[in-house]
């Protein structure tokens, strides 16, 4: 049995090494861990634009919510919550994207040859999770060493840059967040993945709205 | 020159003999049945001898198919990856009772002969193989057509491989776990094998397996 699980197309040599080590299902494991860390990603996105918009009843209410965080230890629970999931996220998909100069070549030869929307939307999905781990590190570095509240926040998005960043960040994490959950539905069935496509945009748009909405009542407040 | 009803397959021919005689493309049953003629019609896998040249745009750019041998201009070796993916997943029934020539044939639920015709289907174009990014970056990824080969034993009752067995061949990175669902092959199969439902099947019934696997 194990002669035979080392064999792979094209690759007939045996290789000892290879053989000692090979687990029969680190590969379904490891798809496993990413699409389940990429949906409590998604969660979390929600959770967070539910709490963030809290800001449209006040800043009262805003305070309220990071209050409470703050009196049960959440923030630091959470922090460590993202860390944990982010890295097994970007540890498991690391394996999917093009890693060496050649590679991401014909990545993007591929991708402008066939003409193919779902190819484009990976290319992207690629791009914009770059990003994000480093949007959302800092992010996240802001606000565990300031701290949350209104009057904080309401003054950071009075700078040009930060209101920039902000914008960014929710653009690319709603739009990453839409493709990711759509491939899960294109990967494993159950619904038909043009109207998936349909709702998870709208959904997404809707998303952006709130966010937009949010950052804009901040931004008021702290002028 | 455009005649109504012209094929790519028309127009190749025509150049062949009007412009140039060493221009390689293949062609055998121009009725979308054998599979030889896949090409990338302006970056699309699909067959040359079923488009039609009213559908084209003024300029159209024909590229062969790639991963797979190349033998020049149009003309590839879809051959070669068909067969090698046919040993790789042990493509036949893999059956140890011994046949007995005068016993009557099993029969077959319909349900079942039917799902199987659909993976039958495929005529091994290679359009599936070709439009996929995934085996344009790993070469050993059997791809769309290889595995709705495997769904294809997997359905069949006559076939006794255990579901560990095809675990080993296809529960992995080089099989089902390696495809990243970008569905090019069931956007691109020119005789609409449906692929996203075969994948699917495959995936689902191999996670179930290595659910339960120690
Ligand atoms: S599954 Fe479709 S696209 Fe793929 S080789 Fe078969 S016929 Fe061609
Ligand atoms: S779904 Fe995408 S990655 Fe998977 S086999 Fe089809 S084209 Fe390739
Ligand atoms: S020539 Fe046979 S499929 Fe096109």
């Amino acid at each position: 049995m194990i002669l035979q699980c080392s064999y792979q197309k094209g690759e007939d040599n045996m290789q000892l090494q290879k053989m000692m080590t090979y687990n029969l299902r680190t590969d379904f494991i490891t798809e496993i861990i990413q699409m389940v860390s990429g949906l409590l990603l998604f969660l979390f996105l929600w959770v967070h634009m539910l709490f963030v918009s809290s800001i449209w009843r006040g800043a009262g209410a805003f305070n309220v919510l990071a209050n409470f965080m703050d009196r049960w230890g959440l923030l630091p629970f959470t922090i460590m919550f993202l860390i944990i999931v982010f890295a097994l996220h970007i540890g498991t998909v690391l394996r999917r994207m093009p890693s060496q100069y050649l590679e991401h070549k014909v990545v993007w030869k591929h991708a402008k040859l066939i003409h193919h929307a779902d190819t484009w939307s990976w290319v992207f999905q690629s791009i914009t999770g770059t990003a994000i781990i480093i949007l959302a590190m800092i992010h996240i570095a802001i606000v565990s060493f300031a701290g949350i509240n209104a009057h904080l926040s309401a003054l950071r998005v009075q700078s040009r840059e930060f209101l920039i960043f902000y914008i960014v960040l929710l653009l690319l994490s709603e739009y990453h967040a839409s493709v990711g959950l759509y491939r899960v539905f294109a990967k494993w069935g159950f619904v038909n993945r043009h109207s998936m496509k349909r709702i998870l945009n709208f959904i997404s748009l809707f998303m952006i709205f709130i966010g937009a909405i949010t950052l804009g009542i901040l931004y008021t407040l702290g002028a | 020159m455009e005649e109504s009803g012209m094929t790519l397959f028309v127009v190749l021919n025509k150049i062949r003999e009007e412009q140039d005689p060493t221009l390689r493309f293949d062609f055998v049953c121009r009725a979308s049945i054998c599979g030889s003629c896949g090409i990338l019609v302006n970056g699309r896998p699909t067959l040359a001898c079923r488009t039609l040249t009213k559908d084209l745009p003024d300029l159209t750019t024909l590229l062969p198919l790639p991963v797979f041998k190349l033998l020049g201009d149009l003309s590839i070796d879809t051959g070669i990856w068909f067969r090698e993916m046919s040993i790789h997943t042990e493509s036949w029934v893999h059956n140890d009772e011994k046949f007995d020539l005068t016993a009557q044939e099993e029969r077959m639920d319909n349900e079942i002969a039917l799902m199987i015709y659909e993976a039958e289907r495929c005529i091994e174009c290679g359009c599936c193989i070709g439009g996929c990014m995934m085996t344009n970056l790993k070469p050993n990824f059997i791809g769309a057509a290889g595995i709705n080969r495997v769904a294809r034993f997997m359905m069949d009752p006559r076939d006794k491989r255990s579901n560990q067995k095809y675990f080993e061949v296809i529960g992995n990175k080089e099989g089902v776990f390696g495809c990243i669902g970008l569905l090019a092959c069931d956007d691109n199969c020119p005789v609409a094998v449906p692929l996203r439902g075969q994948i699917t099947y495959v995936r689902r019934k191999m996670a179930s397996v290595g659910w339960k696997m120690k």
